[in-house]
């Protein structure tokens, strides 16, 4: 890419966007996943609901090796969207207003949102 | 847009149905992990057609779409520039989000008058 005849050169690799920019982000992003689940919600709510079969249908499905990708997506998009977003609202109350503690709860969000990913996958599974 | 749900009144609504998603989520995972297994199907229609389980659903519900309403609605103001174009997303995800909501609302009420 050029300009006034001057080489631009954009390493994306050395480009790091901040912790708080990335948690950010993938709040909106499990936010839209989450909202795609609603859907599938009703259905297997509604599956589970009608009959006997239905409940054994459903109850197999979310542990078929199959579901695997869907389920860990959406543990992770849940489990995303609820800790940043409950980040969001410490932010309100101003709380982790520093750049050092809003890294600290940017970081927290994200380690904790893993965790809590595996814990879900897990329990559905085991 | 500021008169469907936007500015300071949107924004306030956001964080209350947060809150109230995020607690009726964590009831509903504590108590599945916790009595999940051999709950049976008798066990899990019991729990989900009680009364009260069923006026916080339908109110997690109605919170939940209009959480996605508001989030998805600042989603597409940012990235979808176009107003024609801007309008009919916006027309379309209100009635896919107006759909979902009355479809639960009768799985909800099909599942007390049983």
């Amino acid at each position: 890419m050029y300009r006034d005849g001057r080489p631009v050169f954009l390493n994306l690799l050395a480009i790091h966007f901040p912790v708080g920019a990335v948690v950010s982000f993938g709040h909106r992003v499990s936010g839209v996943l989450l909202v795609l689940a609603i859907p599938l919600a009703i259905f297997l709510l509604q599956r589970s609901l009608a009959s006997e079969q239905g409940y054994s249908e459903v109850a197999a499905l979310v542990r078929h090796p199959g579901f695997a990708p869907v389920l860990l997506l959406l543990a992770w998009s849940l489990s995303h969207h609820l800790l940043a977003g409950i980040r969001f609202l410490l932010m309100d109350m101003e709380l982790g207003a520093d750049l050092a503690g809003a890294r600290r709860m940017a970081w927290a969000a994200a380690a904790g949102a893993g965790a809590l990913t595996l814990a879900l996958v897990l329990a559905v599974w085991l | 847009m500021s008169g469907v749900l936007g500015g300071l009144r949107a924004w306030l609504l956001q964080r209350v149905t947060s809150v109230y998603v995020a607690v009726f989520l964590i009831y509903i995972l504590v108590y599945l992990a916790l009595n999940g297994d051999g709950m049976g199907y008798a066990g899990w229609r019991d729990w989900v057609g009680h009364p009260l389980m069923l006026l916080a659903t339908a109110l997690f519900f109605l919170a939940l779409l209009l959480h996605a309403w508001i989030g998805l609605r600042d989603v597409v103001l940012d990235y979808v520039k176009p107003l024609a174009l801007r309008l009919t997303v916006l027309a379309l995800m209100a009635l896919a989000l107006v759909a979902c909501g009355v479809w639960a609302g009768t799985v909800l009420l099909i599942t007390a008058l049983r």
